[in-house]
């Protein structure tokens, strides 16, 4: 194998190069991560401290912005008075509800349309990502009429129901992509094993892991974040933690310390999220299994 | 253990025929090389007889039952691939393991057969391993491990050692023919290369394009091949061929060539003179069935030295006729050089007679 390392020689140019990279990467980091870090910062500090801040252009008093007791009192008000505990519970089913049954129904389809072939496949193909070229807001009024019609608005149903409408065309076209990579001849060998078709699909699922895994990280944060759908049909009965914030702000009164606490209860799963699924990400499962 | 038997099978993909007309069978304990160029159908028949493709014609029967529509997993063979397909994801026990947990065996029973396989096959140091960190030599043996655990009552073999280097390749024909041996067991075996077929199988079954060419014992395909292009596929290096007349001359059917004119032997005549001869013919004679010499003798005649390839053991001489060349054999003790005349003889034992527009062997 040749060596992984790229052959550098150094130059004015080069050198000039790396200089701005990092001043880049500086500047990148401070622009992502200093909201997140306010946020955080902020959602421990009382209402006065919040707005303590510095003079523009004076950076040595920029003391006065860590210069605050912490204090816990907008998670617990967030908790307590603002019933957020259920709207996490309803945010976390909805998003991995959606999810479970996004990548269920996704890598079924998406094994068949890469196995099988019968007349009209690209057609259907193509028809299924088109369902995802609407924006949502197109398909937002009469997809409230229809729930509205059968009875799943404001409830937690509904609502996957909704996220995966969304989900599940993306699922199929991107499982269709990994199954697409592996080789026939481990389900081949799968049924001359003794499996069924089924039991064989089932055998080479862990080898589109990393696909499952990126799926189902894109599927849960679109269906996190989401506001839309959250605050027309999960109204009512089903609210999760985006509408609950925005209500955070009325008209007299906008409890920054309180919509800070939320944003940071908001962050914190889908970061332990990332975390969790990064080792289903890393490529190159199926190495080793067939020649190329 | 089964005896198997295609009968009348095609196999078509759309609209071309990948499999035409297939008859062969296999007795039960038999190992039966399909041999043939890439593109000939064999792996199209091999995947009929494994249930991963449909028969679009014809019937395929395991003793006396008919397996067309029954699925792979309930045919009982055993399978291992070119590209040996193992689970990535798996060990190589897990690898070795699966087919018996499908089949819901005991964790003891398990173990006991998958070590057993795995010591036969001096794979069990690796029982742990994935098969990301083995060697092309211990994933083949792996898949191999995986299909002589089921015992099941018919090997398919798809080409399984054509990626292992040569030196490999020629330890596992042995490994394979000595276990097939001592298994017993019926086994179908795929390949291009016809030194694996004529090493390892109890009959061959040549295939170009899609039709049976011939089907017989290896030594019957080599020296009795039934056309020319089962002549020119077998053997290594490969055959020569001349295209000559028949005259009679002297009272004897002769073949004629610029260069020669030989005498057939008696009972070649006479097969010539039965079947119509005196048409155009080809004749194939291999490399090894020319004897060369410095100085002329009977039936000998003159060729012109063009090039010497000495391969250790024998050394190949490529010599000029006229309009034509051939390849000989030579002892390595050869001396003749570029463009030197040399005398060559053919065993006419051991020569062929093929017709030149249909290429059928006349003997």
């Amino acid at each position: 194998m040749a060596s992984r390392d790229i052959v550098q020689y150094r130059s004015p140019g080069r050198r000039l190069l790396s200089i701005l990279t990092v001043v880049f990467l500086a500047a990148y980091l401070v622009w992502t991560i200093l909201p997140l870090f306010i946020m955080f910062v902020s959602s421990f500090k009382d209402l006065l401290a919040a707005f303590q801040l510095p003079e523009v252009g004076d950076w040595l008093s920029i003391g006065v912005f860590f210069d605050f007791k912490p204090t816990a009192k907008h998670y617990v008000d967030l908790f307590v008075d603002n019933n957020f505990g259920t709207y996490l519970v309803n945010s976390i089913v909805a998003a991995g509800g959606s999810a479970v049954v996004s990548v269920v129904l996704g890598s079924m389809a998406a094994y068949a349309l890469s196995r099988i072939e019968f007349r009209g496949k690209k057609d259907l193909f193509f028809w299924i990502i088109s369902t995802r070229m609407a924006p949502v807001v197109a398909v937002m009024v009469p997809l409230y009429a229809i729930f509205r019609g059968v009875g799943l608005v404001g409830t937690l149903p509904g609502l996957i129901l909704a996220y995966t409408t969304f989900n599940l065309p993306f699922a199929i076209w991107m499982l269709k992509g990994f199954f697409d990579n592996v080789p026939y001849a481990i389900e081949e060998a799968a049924m001359c094993d003794g499996c069924t078709r089924f039991q064989a699909f089932r055998a080479i699922l862990p080898l589109v892991a990393p696909g499952v895994g990126a799926f189902l990280v894109l599927c849960v944060l679109f269906a996190w974040n989401d506001f839309l759908f959250a605050s027309i049909i999960g109204s009512g009965g089903a609210k999760t933690l985006p509408p609950a914030t925005r209500e955070l702000v009325q008209p007299q009164n906008i409890q920054w310390g309180k919509i800070m606490a939320a944003g940071v209860v908001t962050t914190i799963p889908m970061m332990f999220l990332g975390l969790l699924i990064r080792r289903y990400l890393v490529a190159g499962l199926t190495m080793g299994a067939v020649r190329e | 253990m089964a005896s198997v038997t295609i009968a009348n099978v095609w196999k078509y993909y759309g609209k071309t025929s990948a499999v035409r007309d297939l008859n062969l069978n296999c007795n039960d304990g038999e190992f039966l090389c399909v041999l043939g160029p890439s593109g000939c159908g064999k792996s199209s028949t091999l995947r009929m007889l494994a249930g991963l493709e449909h028969i679009s014609a014809g019937d395929i029967l395991f003793g006396e039952r008919r397996i067309n529509d029954i699925p792979p997993k309930d045919r009982d063979i055993a399978m291992v691939f070119e590209n040996y397909a193992l689970y990535p994801h798996k060990t190589v026990y897990g690898n070795i393991a699966n087919s018996l947990r499908l089949r819901g065996m005991s964790k003891a029973d398990i173990q006991q057969r998958v070590q057993k396989a795995a010591r036969m096959l001096e794979i069990d140091h690796l029982l742990d391993r994935r098969p990301g960190e083995l060697s092309g030599g211990q994933k083949q043996r792996t898949a191999i491990g995986r299909a002589i655990v089921r015992e099941p009552r018919l090997f398919l073999f798809d080409e399984p050692i054509a990626h292992l280097d040569a030196k490999l390749r020629a330890h596992m024909r042995v490994e394979l023919k000595l276990m097939q041996r001592d298994l017993r067991t019926t086994m179908i075996y795929v390949t291009h290369d016809q030194l694996e077929a004529l090493s390892m199988a109890d009959r061959v079954a040549v295939m170009h394009e899609g039709v049976l060419q011939q089907f017989g014992p290896p030594q019957e395909v080599y020296h009795r091949p039934a056309n020319r292009w089962v002549a020119g596929f077998v053997g290594e290096p490969p055959m020569n061929f001349l295209d000559c007349d028949l005259a009679e001359e002297g009272g004897d059917l002769c073949v004629r060539h610029p260069n020669f004119t030989t005498p057939l032997l008696p009972e070649q005549a006479q097969i010539m003179q039965a079947k119509g001869g005196g048409r155009g013919v080809t004749l194939g004679i291999r490399p090894d069935e020319i004897a060369l010499a410095a100085e002329p003798g009977l039936h000998a005649f003159s060729g012109q030295v063009m090039i010497t390839e000495p391969l250790g053991g024998d050394l190949l001489v490529d010599v000029i006729l006229e309009g034509s060349k051939v390849l000989v054999k030579a002892k390595p003790n050869y001396r003749g050089g570029r463009g030197e005349v040399c005398h060559l003889t053919f065993d006419r034992e051991r020569w062929h007679l093929f017709d030149r527009e249909d290429g059928q062997a006349y003997f």
